[in-house]
């Protein structure tokens, strides 16, 4: 195992538990390098030992330390002076110093210490027991940190491997299932006349249910496009956006006798595919999850809080049962059924992932029977 | 308008190939049909090679992007980095409504991208339109 200290962001799944980590020990007096170099073998961690400042900065500059014991008193570069130099690089900023003093001992020292960044102050002579079991310590918390890194990056990696195998499903699961309902059409045309209603029926079940299957492979689609291709900002005109949504809901909005009014709709940098994709979606459910008791009424407003833009989309629909809220952004969740609500559980899951993409975030207040509000938040791009 | 338009369609899916054949018995002006299975087979077809040994230059290329061998993005590039063909207008006829390949295609010169309908109506609709364009509507190198 080379010396290099992988880079933490790109930090390859399998590396912690291979090397064991890493104590520097820095004193300018051999027999201290010696006596603490044997209290802590046992501890299980590769020790490295420098006898002066300037050779602790060349190795902590090419070697990754789970801790530094650092003697204060020595000549040309102290303690202090080469804690504080470390401290600059930022490999080393959550690197635990520990400084062992025989001299300096008054509270000021140890003041300063803590100034600089160290997480404590021994004085000599040292307590073997101790100061080992503060080493341990800081080499568990070492470990568990590289343990959990592990884990994230082999989680990411695996979050991206799922993506992926979404994303080609179903861009290769578009062209079957057009073919079934193009040839449920072709046979209808073709043997029509010859066809019991039954059989008619049966080709029209087939029909029906390939085109719910491709909005779900399309959702899918959109949902996993989130993320992988790249989010282009420009000056977006909010009203113009909620104008051509509106204008595709019209045929719902006349037949239903709904109002959908807005105000205050900003122009703003922003994602125009990403206002759009919320729009639709949350102007469509605000009309799609009503009753039929009442006309539905939606308002898509909005104002400025500090540095976000905050979108409200609220309706007077049938509300969001308290038992559901929790799940309602994860994806494929539906809690009605088809013939009742139709969709395929996507929809807002890729709302709140392109939202976050973008900086910013979403949320629901809701009372079943009463209506709901979709809170949606945005950085102003300039 | 021309007397009759002939299309190269370079498409791998027996059902697609099937459903524009049927599409295309109506279409104005007539098409004659020849059909590559692959990038491949669609180079053979422009070079007049094997089974298309005697055959004419297409007027036309519909082309599909997902296929085995040499897939439509790659023929795509053969047809516009050479001299001799590149002035073949290539219409992409595809499943894929994603924006990295209509991106992807338009800057490999393709002259249209058309995404294949779902509907089965709309689809042979769709294809008369691309011919009825490019056989009347648009003047082609001779």
């Amino acid at each position: 195992m080379s010396a290099v200290t992988p880079n933490r962001s790109e930090y390859a799944p399998g590396m912690a538990g291979v090397t064991p980590p890493r104590i520097l020990i820095v004193d300018d007096r051999r027999e201290n390098l010696l006596a603490t170099q044997a209290l802590l073998r046992p501890l299980g961690a590769e020790i490295i030992t420098a006898d002066s400042g300037e050779k602790a900065l060349n190795l902590v500059l090419k070697t990754e330390f789970a801790i530094v014991l650092l003697d204060v008193q020595m000549p040309v570069m102290d303690g202090f002076e080469t804690a504080q130099l470390m401290k600059t690089r930022p490999s080393m900023a959550n690197v635990p110093i520990i400084f062992i003093t025989a001299i300096s001992k008054e509270d000021h020292f140890a003041t300063q210490a803590a100034q600089i960044g160290a997480v404590d102050y021994i004085f000599k002579p040292i307590n073997p027991d101790i100061l080992k079991s503060k080493v341990s310590v800081y080499l568990d918390l070492y470990r568990q940190r590289e343990q959990i890194l592990q884990l994230n990056a082999s989680l990411r990696q695996s979050n991206e491997e799922l993506e992926r195998f979404a994303y080609v499903c179903s861009h290769d699961m578009q062209e079957p299932v057009r073919m079934m309902n193009s040839y449920a059409t072709v046979l209808t045309e073709f043997a029509g006349d010859e066809l019991s209603d039954d059989s008619k029926r049966y080709l029209d079940y087939i029909r029906d249910n390939a085109v719910r299957m491709q909005k779900m492979i399309r959702d899918i689609l959109n949902f996993s496009r989130v993320g992988r291709e790249e989010v282009k900002l420009e000056v977006v005109n909010c009203r113009e956006i909620y104008d051509e949504v509106v204008h595709e809901f019209h045929d719902t909005i006349v037949r239903k006798h709904a109002v959908v009014m807005s105000d205050g709709l900003p122009i703003l940098k922003t994602s125009p595919t990403l206002m759009r994709v919320l729009l639709q979606n949350l102007v469509g459910n605000a009309l799609k999850f009503q009753d039929g008791s009442q006309p539905p009424e939606v308002s898509v407003t909005a104002k400025r809080e500090g540095h976000l833009w905050r979108f409200d989309v609220a309706d007077n629909g049938i509300g969001i049962d308290p038992a559901f809220s929790s799940r309602l952004f994860t994806i494929f969740q539906r809690f009605h059924r088809e013939d009742d609500y139709p969709g395929t559980g996507i929809g807002l899951s890729t709302c709140r992932k392109f939202v976050r993409l973008c900086g910013g975030d979403m949320s629901f207040t809701s009372r079943p029977g009463e209506g709901s509000v979709f809170t949606f938040t945005l950085p102003d791009g300039d | 308008m021309r007397p009759q338009l002939d299309i190269l369609l370079v498409e791998d899916n027996e059902g697609d190939v099937e459903m524009t054949r049927r599409a295309l018995t109506t279409a104005v002006p007539p098409v004659r049909m020849t059909v590559a299975n692959n990038g491949n087979q669609a180079l053979e077809c422009l070079h007049k090679e094997g089974q298309y040994e005697g055959g004419k230059t297409p007027d036309l290329i519909l082309l599909d992007i997902n296929m085995p061998r040499m897939d439509g993005k790659a023929f795509l590039n053969v047809v516009k980095e050479s001299t001799e063909f590149r002035s073949i207008p290539v219409v992409m006829f595809t499943s894929s409504e994603s924006p990295a390949d209509i991106r992807e295609c338009f800057e490999r010169h393709a002259n249209g991208y058309v995404v294949k309908p779902f509907d089965g109506t709309e689809y042979a609709k769709t294809l008369r339109q691309v011919v009825s364009f490019w056989g009347s509507t648009s003047e082609l190198p001779s």
